[in-house]
């Protein structure tokens, strides 16, 4: 290759790397040209763009969530009234226990990673995530995930127990000989890889990615959620790698890790599943939270009270949630230096939240509220999320928790928590973001009647679940007695599920509809204060026209200024602004604490290899469901495509 | 403000923190550290759990092959950073000499490791002990497998002379990942070999 050749593949990577800066204004058109994905169906598997991955994640883990909900509306079919034979207790198992993967695994933490994706470019002034194909494979193996748990559960063979799959129920296959439990290792699987793609992603594109000038402090408190998440990702999800795959090893290989009779423990399956299983409550909630600020902050018209704090308390929250597993299990036998330890620990993590709280009920006390659809979802996410947070104070306490261990009560309190801490935000997201997304305003006057018509449906749905769980219903039981005298709250919780259930449809309608005659939103209608309000509805591929730069913590509300006779990051950012190419896929390169500009990213651009890479992959762990030999081949097959996916390495050279 | 005359050009290419790639080497590292430390968490809950470990029957493992090559991974981490060291200051030859010495090293590890347990009569269905043990190994063989395959690819590189003193991040990650691999080791090791006997 003569230097001539390896100056034009530097080039073609790069651009030169003494390219000169750009005179004149931006050119949006060129930018238009640099950043389209390939046409067609080629362009549909090719595309890496932020806001396009980001958007699948969205709208998959909507429609996961309208599967699991139909699984929840069967569920409660069945339960009604007393002795009712709706669905065989054998379907009845894999109902409940892929509602709970499909709701956990497949519909929260990709929503959330999808809002964080699409979202955090956009907060913070890049052009795109740092690693734009990773993304893309995170979405793909997710994908591969998603379509192996539900074609198992329509063959008949779905997860059959529980989502957390306690061994050795889950691990010997005299107790679960169907193909079930390993269709639960394999989904949960793929999906852990995607969530940690993600997480690695996220990272670094808020460590390195931010505009000039954008330092830590002046990060949007939902651009914090999306870090702290990330981070509970990174340390939680190894950990139910960890007891998924020695469940599969149990399964597939003979191994006797959780068989008590070769030497193995079953308890040790409880402490490192639910060592992720926590945290994973936590990896839910805090994105939903930083949903909350966002759209507080916008509808209260003031900027957040006690940031700084409540930044913090993100932190706190994620570290200590990582101290209070075995609540889950204490009914285990633990010893009591342990029961004390984790009921401490598990009392103190409602700390962080109360100071969120507060600092949400002094914004909005504070702040001239614009009392919209997104505004009301905020008021039931509060009320809805305090009564959880109760009954988990409660069950904190090990006396109590012993009582109502594995009842229904476990139930309504995980559904407060979950559903108040991370539909309801999510609700009152997608109403605040749908504009955005979309160009078009959701209709409020539906939005409302979603919201009273959830908000009804949801408490009329699990508040009797407490009282049923008092008087000794147990969780995942197909059918009961007459005589027991549940039948009358049951039928009440049916109801609401119902009920609920039509909120929900309310908001299909709603998106249907807004999507094809809703008003037009121009670029900010609801003068919000941070920078995904500056750029057109949708926002081009390329996001930002000309690299913002940040001086404040609320850029639309607040310009902010450089003090007088000092060179901020922000100034030297404006100053180098022009050297970011247009006729490549750069972004600004920034130091992690201050935002200094420190380099220029080139972004990888359109790219067929991260869905064969997931390919690669999904053939190892589906076909190791049936032989092992596939793993081997897939580790091969993904050593080609990572080949591919560097090709070609002639950019470490020199022009 | 106004813009200054003469502004410096950013880079395109970065090493080390400034580079995302480099990052996000870092999150693999940090996710696999945790891997790691939970297959340890869960060895040691197993040896809890039993009345003897390694239970009766099962032969102690010997030292010597596993020390030898402890030190045969190590030595190969340490020409990885010699090599790396070498092409900052330009120097090619070591660098290619340097990534061949640890491929090398690592080739003398897989075989050490598969003579090693082959001579054990005991597998992962054995007992629980057999099942981390194999496990652990597994996993970590696994991942000098990918560093020695990996090697490869990039000692086509240097090979080829693509790499400059300014220019390495393929290998500066390379080398990064080698260490980790290797530094894993160590803990690994003194878990499965000299904690039993102590």
């Amino acid at each position: 290759m003569t230097q001539h050749d390896e100056a034009q593949q530097v080039h073609h990577h790069y651009g030169p790397q003494h390219s000169t800066p750009r005179e004149g204004p931006p050119d949006p058109e060129l930018l238009e040209r640099t950043w389209r994905p390939l046409p067609g169906i080629v362009g549909f598997f090719t595309v890496v763009n932020y806001s396009t991955v980001g958007m699948r994640f969205i709208v998959t883990g909507f429609i996961f969530l309208l599967l699991g909900g139909v699984q929840a509306l069967i569920m409660r079919t069945q339960l009604a009234q007393p002795n009712l034979d709706v669905v065989s207790a054998e379907l009845f198992q894999q109902l409940f226990s892929t509602h709970g993967v499909t709701m956990m695994f497949f519909f929260a933490v990709p929503m959330f990673e999808g809002l964080a994706m699409y979202l955090v470019p956009l907060m913070i002034g890049a052009r795109d995530m740092a690693m734009p194909r990773l993304g893309a494979l995170g979405y793909w193996l997710y994908l591969i995930a998603g379509i192996t748990l539900f074609v198992g559960f329509i063959l008949g063979v779905g997860p059959d127990a529980g989502w957390f799959a306690h061994a050795p129920l889950s691990s010997e296959t005299t107790f679960t000989p169907k193909l079930g439990m390993d269709i639960w290792v394999t989904a949960i699987g793929l999906l852990e890889i995607s969530a940690l793609l993600a997480a690695v992603e996220i990272i670094v594109t808020i460590f390195k990615c931010k505009a000039p000038g954008m330092s830590m402090a002046r990060m949007p408190i939902f651009v914090w959620a999306a870090l702290v998440m990330s981070f509970m990702m990174l340390f939680a999800m190894p950990a139910v790698l960890l007891a998924t795959v020695a469940v599969g090893l149990d399964r597939m290989v003979g191994t006797h890790f959780f068989n008590a009779a070769m030497g193995g423990d079953p308890t040790l399956y409880q402490h490192v599943f639910w060592f992720f299983g926590h945290p994973e409550v936590y990896i839910i909630f805090t994105p939903a939270l930083g949903v909350v600020s966002a759209a507080l902050v916008t509808f209260a018209r003031r900027p957040m009270v006690a940031y700084s704090i409540v930044a913090l308390s993100f932190v706190a929250m994620g570290i200590l949630s990582f101290g209070v597993w075995v609540h889950h299990f204490f009914a285990i036998g633990i010893p009591p230096i342990g029961l004390s330890f984790f009921a401490a620990a598990s009392m103190m993590v409602s700390i962080p939240s109360g100071i969120q709280l507060a600092a949400f009920i002094g914004t909005v006390w504070t702040g001239r509220v614009v009392l919209n659809t997104s505004f009301l979802f905020l008021i039931g996410f509060v009320v809805i999320f305090v009564m959880g947070g109760v009954t988990g104070v409660m069950l904190a306490a090990v006396p109590f928790n012993w009582q109502v261990h594995d009842s229904y009560f476990v139930v309504a309190h995980l559904h407060y928590v979950l559903i108040g801490g991370a539909l309801f935000p999510l609700f009152a997201g997608l109403f605040y973001w749908f504009p955005k997304f979309t160009g078009k305003l959701l209709n409020e006057r539906l939005g409302r009647w979603q919201f009273g018509i959830m908000f009804v449906g949801f408490n009329v749905t699990f508040f009797v679940q407490h009282i049923l769980g008092l008087q000794g219903m147990a969780r995942r039981i197909h059918t009961y007695d007459a005589d027991l005298g549940w039948g009358t709250f049951n039928l009440i919780s049916t109801i609401g599920s119902y009920v609920l259930a039509f909120g929900i449809l309310l908001f299909v309608v709603n998106f249907v509809w807004s999507l094809r005659s809703g008003r037009d939103a121009g670029i900010d209608p609801w003068k919000a204060p941070t920078l995904e309000w500056s750029v057109p509805s949708p926002p081009p591929q390329y996001t930002f026209v000309e690299p913002p730069v940040i001086r404040s913590l609320y850029p639309l509300w607040d310009p902010g200024e450089s003090p007088s006779g000092v060179e901020t990051a922000a100034d030297r950012g404006v100053a180098l602004r022009p050297q970011i190419r247009e006729d490549y896929r750069e972004t600004f390169g920034t130091s992690i604490m201050d935002g200094e500009p420190e380099s220029r990213i080139n972004l990888r651009d359109n790219s067929i290899w991260p869905v064969l890479a997931s390919l690669a992959i999904g053939i190892a762990f589906v076909g190791a469901m049936f032989s092992l030999w596939f793993f081997p081949i897939g580790a091969v097959l993904f050593f080609l495509t990572m080949l591919g996916w560097h090709w070609p390495f002639s950019k470490e050279v020199a022009s | 403000m106004s813009v200054r005359v003469g502004t410096p050009m950013l880079p395109v290419y970065t090493l080390g923190p400034k580079s995302v790639v480099w990052w996000g080497m870092i999150g693999l590292i940090a996710i696999e550290i945790v891997v790691f430390s939970g297959l340890i968490a869960m060895y040691f809950w197993l040896r809890l759990v039993n009345p003897s470990w390694p239970p009766e029957g099962i032969d102690t493992k010997g030292l010597l092959i596993p020390t030898i090559n402890t030190l045969v991974l190590i030595a190969s981490a340490v020409a990885m950073v010699v090599a790396k060291r070498a092409i900052v200051r330009g120097n090619q030859r070591v660098l290619k000499l340097g990534q061949m010495v640890a491929i090398a090293l690592g080739m003398v590890f897989l075989v050490l490791k598969y003579i090693e347990y082959s001579g054990y009569g005991y597998d992962w269905t054995t007992h629980a002990y057999g099942s981390i043990t194999w496990t652990i190994t597994g996993f970590h063989t696994a991942h000098v497998i990918s560093v020695v395959t990996k090697g490869l690819v990039v000692l086509t590189m240097a090979l080829r002379g693509m790499f400059r003193p300014d220019r390495h991040l393929a290998f500066e990650v390379s080398t990064l990942y080698w260490v980790f691999v290797v530094v894993i080791w160590i803990p690994l090791y003194f878990t499965m070999y000299i904690s039993p006997r102590l």
